[in-house]
């Protein structure tokens, strides 16, 4: 019995001469909920096809399951894929129904399934409801239960909290702590680095189709160096003090004109902590000394630099 | 399997559980009723035409026009009794009905007659007897200028439906270059029956009196005029003595294949679109991937054709029905009137050419089902499939052509080459079947329909798997035939 749901090693592809994917290799641990991440066109989605034998790997394997991906281990994964809809003249219920099925649920099961669903995501009114009367929020909660109702072992979810308002995101991610906590292996995408951060044990940043980082949350935000935050009046020896610590840089007065913020990036190995020490030792009148926790964001920008923060950026406006 | 028979069912069931298809089944018999009846409507709605005629040569052409249109009249009801009584026995019986015909003068009294001799005093009852399409009336003027106002409508006539307005006027004046001058006046340019029939009867009154003046009887121009060939046609054996007379019997199944081949063409056409709307519906829906995400390509591409070529034999199970029900009971009652007729229903549900009709239906169905669900896979709007369609429907329209020649000359060349191309063989080798080609024909033909049927369904997954994941479109298309122009 493998420990892994899904094993990529090298996975390339191109499309059109134009590389899309490049020797992206990674796991995803039973039980653990992994983070996918990057900006959109990063190599995510084409990934996943992958990964699920959607489509087939100029180069590389994915392994589910331990084999290679067919009908038996499909049965086995749950998957929301990037571009969803479900047929707009069924109802909830028939949807819910339908995808079970496909999925091997025998036709009473995925009926009681279904209802009990619905009524768990708030939509027990709705299940005789065709589609195209639902809200696009009602709809994508049902696309959800469409692709778990069958109690996978595995769930990939390729970004699913885009077209969600943060009421349904937060229920999203509940209903994946949920899943995780039933011992479910969970895989998701997303360009957001919140949700990654909230839920993930283990992320993998994605940019320009090659995986840039694979590791827990920890680690990635180990990548970004701690900052800290200080503003004092001027005139005080803030260079002085503080400059043998890391990099201080004046971002400029307050509007009154009466303290200066500075920005100090820290040295490798260097807390917080010595530096208020320094300060409280030197009598540096300080009105502000704030230590940054670092987020996902800074890690991705410290890993791909500005650029790749940007086409972040652009895909958040995106969606 | 499980994917194949689900996404199957759930197709059928789009179709097939609303109210739509079992309306666009009723409507079926509706406007088959309605399209047979609307040239009849058309004929009885139209207003009786008042016309009058002014002869100024002193012929007396008012009353032959009068007197022929009364004879033409009695010939065509004379015409129609002939008709049915073929519907009531042998030619004692029919002959027995146009004697009684001709021996009374009244032509509706004669028509009762005719049927009255037979047994079936009431079948001339629907007869059309007077013909009251064009009535001519006494002229209400001297010259045409005195009946432009009956013509425009300032002036009116009276009739037996009341006060109407003249439809047209024929002047007939003495010519010093023809025979006579003809002047019509209407203010209907477009229809020109009546101005043809008066004509006419008028070119031919003149040519029996030429013929008279030429020192002929009244009795000879008739025989003359009269003259007919006996022509037989024979069904070809190679023993002259077992060439056997052709009927209309004989005629039918190649009637009735090209009807069959018409209605392939018409079923493929509206089921090969109903894949592809669902599919475009689909991709727009943004389906495809969701059902990737449990079935592969394969599965969802003849799942698809499966359901939908499922509710088209639903259709065809519930017309097989119908229509077998009404055969049943029409062959009955026509058995006890002519038991011969019961043999042309025995033609249009002959087994052999119904079963051949499926098979085609069926090779025509998984190709053009293909064909037009690759295309809905590369496309996110009707407008992106237009412009792809145009050739498959060039494709698809060109045997109708064939269809047309084979009704003439099932046996020429260019049908039976058409017959060997794979997309035209269900619909062409259809109307060829009546015609006996030869069996290696028949054989080698389905065979290349039959790889091509493979081939397409090949085809057509590769573009499908391209088209549903959208790592293609109708641009790559139209750039990969250089059609488009513009780099997408």
């Amino acid at each position: 019995m493998t420990e892994y749901a899904l094993v990529v090693e090298g996975l390339t592809k191109s499309f059109g001469g134009k590389p899309a994917v490049r020797e992206v290799s990674f796991k995803a641990a039973k039980g653990e909920i992994t983070g996918f991440l990057g900006p959109n066109g990063a190599g995510k989605t084409t990934t996943l096809r992958m990964s699920l034998g959607v489509i087939g790997p100029d180069r590389g394997r994915a392994e589910l399951f331990g084999r290679a991906p067919d009908a038996a281990g499909m049965d086995r994964v749950g998957f929301l894929p990037e571009e969803r809809g479900v047929y707009r003249k069924m109802t909830a219920e028939a949807v819910i129904v339908f995808f079970a099925r496909l999925k091997g649920v025998p036709a009473g099961e995925a009926r009681r399934r279904a209802r009990d669903y619905l009524e768990r995501f708030g939509l027990a009114d709705a299940a005789k409801k065709k589609i195209k009367e639902l809200s696009k929020g009602m709809a994508q909660k049902v696309q959800i239960i469409a692709a778990i109702v069958h109690e996978p072992e595995f769930i990939i979810l390729d970004e699913p909290f885009s077209g969600l308002d943060p009421v349904n995101q937060a229920l999203l991610e509940q209903m994946i702590r949920e899943q995780a906590e039933a011992g479910r292996t969970v895989l998701f995408s997303t360009h957001v680095m919140e949700h990654a951060e909230r839920l993930c044990d283990r992320i993998i940043l994605m940019a320009r189709g090659q995986k840039v980082f694979d590791g827990t949350v920890n680690e990635a935000l180990a990548q970004v160096p701690r900052q800290v935050l200080l503003a004092a009046p001027p005139g005080e020896p803030v260079e002085d003090v503080l400059s043998g610590f890391g990099e201080l840089v004046n971002e400029g007065e307050d509007e009154d004109g009466a303290e200066i913020n500075w920005r100090l990036t820290l040295n490798a190995g260097i807390e917080s902590q010595a530096v208020l020490r320094a300060c409280v030792e030197a009598g540096l009148k300080l009105t502000h000394f704030e230590p940054r926790r670092p987020h996902l964001h800074d890690a991705f920008v410290a890993l791909v630099g500005e650029e790749g923060a940007r086409e972040l950026e652009a895909s958040a406006e995106d969606n | 399997m499980r994917a194949i028979y689900l996404i199957a069912r759930r197709e059928y069931l789009s179709y097939v559980a609303t109210w739509g298809f079992w309306l666009g089944l009723l409507s079926v018999p509706v406007f088959a009723t309605l399209g047979a009846s609307i040239p009849g409507w058309i004929e009885s709605s139209q207003p009786t035409r008042y016309f009058a005629v002014i002869d100024e040569t002193g012929m007396g052409l008012e009353q032959v026009i009068r007197d022929r249109r009364v004879e033409a009249r009695r010939e065509a009801v004379r015409d129609q009794v002939e008709t049915l009584t073929r519907f009531i026995g042998e030619e004692a019986e029919r002959q027995a009905a146009l004697d009684a015909f001709d021996a009374n003068p009244n032509t509706s009294q004669a028509a009762s007659d005719a049927f009255e001799a037979v047994g079936f005093p009431g079948l001339g009852e629907n007869l059309d007897l007077e013909g009251r399409d064009a009535v001519m009336v006494g002229a209400p003027g001297a010259d045409l200028n005195d009946l432009r106002p009956y013509i425009s409508g300032d002036a009116t006539i009276e009739t037996s439906e009341g006060p109407r307005a003249l439809y047209a006027a024929f002047a007939f004046r003495p010519s010093d270059t023809h025979p006579l001058e003809v002047v019509y006046l209407s203010e209907n340019v477009t229809n020109r029956d009546l101005r043809n029939e008066i004509v006419r009867i008028v070119r031919e009154h003149l040519r029996d009196q030429a013929l008279l003046e030429r020192g002929l009887t009244a009795a000879e121009v008739d025989t003359l005029l009269g003259l007919r060939l006996d022509v037989t046609s024979l069904l070809a054996s190679p023993d002259a003595d077992a060439d056997t007379e052709v009927t209309t019997l004989d005629r039918a199944p190649f009637i009735v294949a090209i009807i069959l081949g018409f209605i392939l063409w018409l079923a493929i056409f509206s089921v090969a679109n109903m894949l592809l709307t669902s599919m475009i519906e689909e991709k727009g829906g943004k389906i495809i991937e969701v059902l990737l995400s449990t079935a592969r390509f394969h599965e969802i591409l003849i799942g698809k054709l499966g359901g939908v070529a499922a509710m088209s034999l639903t259709l065809f199970a519930i017309w097989g029905v119908v229509g077998g029900v009404l055969t049943a009971l029409g062959g009955a009652a026509l058995s006890t009137v002519n038991p011969d007729l019961v043999g042309v229903l025995g033609v249009v549900f002959d087994p052999v050419l119904l079963g051949a009709a499926l098979i085609f239906f069926i090779a025509g169905y998984l190709m053009y089902g293909a064909i037009f669900l690759a295309m809905g896979s590369l496309c996110d709007t009707l407008q992106d499939a237009q412009t792809l369609m145009s050739p498959v429907i060039w494709t698809l329209m060109l045997p109708l052509l064939f269809l047309f020649f084979s009704l003439e000359a099932s046996d020429s060349t260019v049908v039976r080459i058409a017959s060997w191309v794979p997309v035209w063989t269900p619909f062409v080798m259809m109307a060829r079947l009546p015609a006996d080609p030869p069996l290696w024909e028949v054989l080698g033909a389905g065979a290349l329909m039959v790889f091509t049927t493979v081939l397409v369904l090949w085809a057509a997954a590769a573009v499908f798997r391209q088209g549903a994941l959208r790592q293609a479109d109708a641009d790559t298309v139209r750039r990969w035939f250089k059609l488009g122009g513009k780099k997408g």
